[in-house]
């Protein structure tokens, strides 16, 4: 592909990190099933968005990105109930690690945040072929620190935004050549429903 | 080209000029207020308003605001100091993405945060909104519901079809009341606008439709994104 968004496979990292429904394999079940119930405060047998935000960390000391605890719960939140049971919390277990170790594998400095060029190098070789300008957008709209680098919580709703957005274009991209054409109501509405 | 059949268009084209074509057209609730929108210079040719021109006075009341939300006085107040400061009429915190909307319009050197005068247009900002929020909340709820958002949306010049405002609602409800609390309102109003006037500029021609590259795509979605 010239225009380059992504080689099949190669980008929506996050996609291939998720297994919502399965559970995760290699994971002592008590164990997990002990951070569960440290997890879920009020002792409902669910995890509320609530909950899960104030048990993520994402290196800052601020409170993790409500967007992205929104993300996570839509995605593993399989009987819609806006919450999470234990068996859609071993899934969501994984997808969290999982991104944790991709997270630091790209923060090559150990700083706990990434900073552009790691950013860049990581959507690089998720296979994204974005432009230098991009990248600034993508800072300054995901640093919710003002720090110029991008956290943990951020980087996941970043990556997750992109991979969407990607799979939208190429909905619209029926031919494949890297351009679409939209009505002003898709546009709206795709661009809108990027809130989770 | 229109897609026929997606998205509630019933197969219908935009009609040229539907969006857009009204002089009122993106404009800010108020005439005469500011119409700054994220990734671009709110102020760009100069200051708005009447006030402004030479140094700008100061409300001593809204110096004394900015004083109670600058939580650890450093003089410039961040997107967190907001949020803890404003209230929506129900009495919920203002969520975080409409703090960064709005810090990110009045910021003009993109350091996140805003100084006095800063704030001072920012809480001007808030009030027309807070004033239209009032008008089009015509049942008095003390909550923006579907048919006054369409409402809303019209008399701003926007043509969307109620499907498209349904979404707007879906996405920007999280109290499962099926209404826009203000915080939610004026993030949904800023980004219409700034998607609208982003989409005009890639439709020249009016047609109801645009034609974008990958990486155009990207860009402009990102950059006004919740």
């Amino acid at each position: 592909m010239s225009y380059g968004y992504g080689q099949q496979g190669g980008y929506g990292y996050g996609q291939q990190q998720a297994h919502p429904g399965h559970p995760a394999p290699g994971i002592d079940q008590n164990w997990l099933s002990g951070i569960f119930q440290s997890v879920d405060k009020d002792r409902s047998g669910h995890i509320s968005a609530v909950e899960l935000q104030q048990a993520l960390g994402n290196g800052t000391w601020t409170p993790f990105n409500p967007e992205t605890v929104r993300l996570m719960i839509g995605m593993f939140d399989r009987d819609n109930s806006g919450s999470i049971n234990f068996q859609e919390f071993t899934s969501l277990w994984k997808y969290v690690t999982d991104w944790q170790n991709t997270f630091r594998s790209f923060d090559r400095d150990n700083s706990g945040s990434i900073d552009k060029n790691e950013l860049k190098t990581a959507l690089t070789s998720f296979g994204y072929r974005l432009s230098e300008q991009f990248f600034d957008i993508l800072i300054r709209k995901f640093d919710r620190q003002g720090r110029g680098t991008v956290a943990f919580d951020d980087f996941v709703q970043c990556a997750v935004v992109l991979q969407t957005l990607t799979s939208s274009f190429r909905a619209f991209d029926t031919d494949q050549d890297g351009w679409i054409q939209i009505s002003y109501e898709q546009f709206l509405t795709l661009v809108f429903s990027l809130r989770s | 080209m229109a897609y026929p059949g997606q998205f509630g268009f019933g197969g219908q084209q935009v009609p040229a000029g539907a969006y857009g074509a009204a002089p009122g057209y993106g404009a800010p609730p108020y005439g005469g207020g500011m119409s700054g929108y994220p990734g671009q210079q709110p102020y760009s040719g100069g200051p708005p308003g009447k006030t402004y021109g030479q140094t700008p006075t100061i409300d001593p009341q809204i110096q004394q605001w900015f004083m109670s939300v600058d939580g650890d006085r450093s003089g410039r107040i961040t997107a967190l100091e907001l949020q803890r400061a404003l209230v929506n009429t129900n009495w919920t915190q203002f969520n975080e993405e409409t703090c960064r909307l709005m810090i990110g319009m009045f910021d003009k050197d993109f350091s996140g945060t805003i100084d006095l005068y800063e704030f001072q247009s920012l809480w001007h900002y808030i009030q027309q909104w807070r004033a239209a929020f009032d008008r089009y909340d015509v049942n008095k709820s003390g909550s923006i519901e579907g048919h006054e958002l369409q409402q809303a949306f019209q008399l701003m010049g926007y043509n969307v079809s109620p499907q498209f405002v349904q979404t707007v609602v879906i996405k920007f409800d999280h109290y499962g009341r099926r209404s826009l609390t203000l915080d939610n309102f004026i993030q949904s109003c800023a980004m219409l606008k700034s998607l609208t006037d982003a989409f005009k500029q890639r439709d020249p021609m009016m047609t109801g439709v645009a034609r974008l590259s990958y990486e155009d795509f990207m860009q402009t979605a990102v950059m006004y994104k919740p």
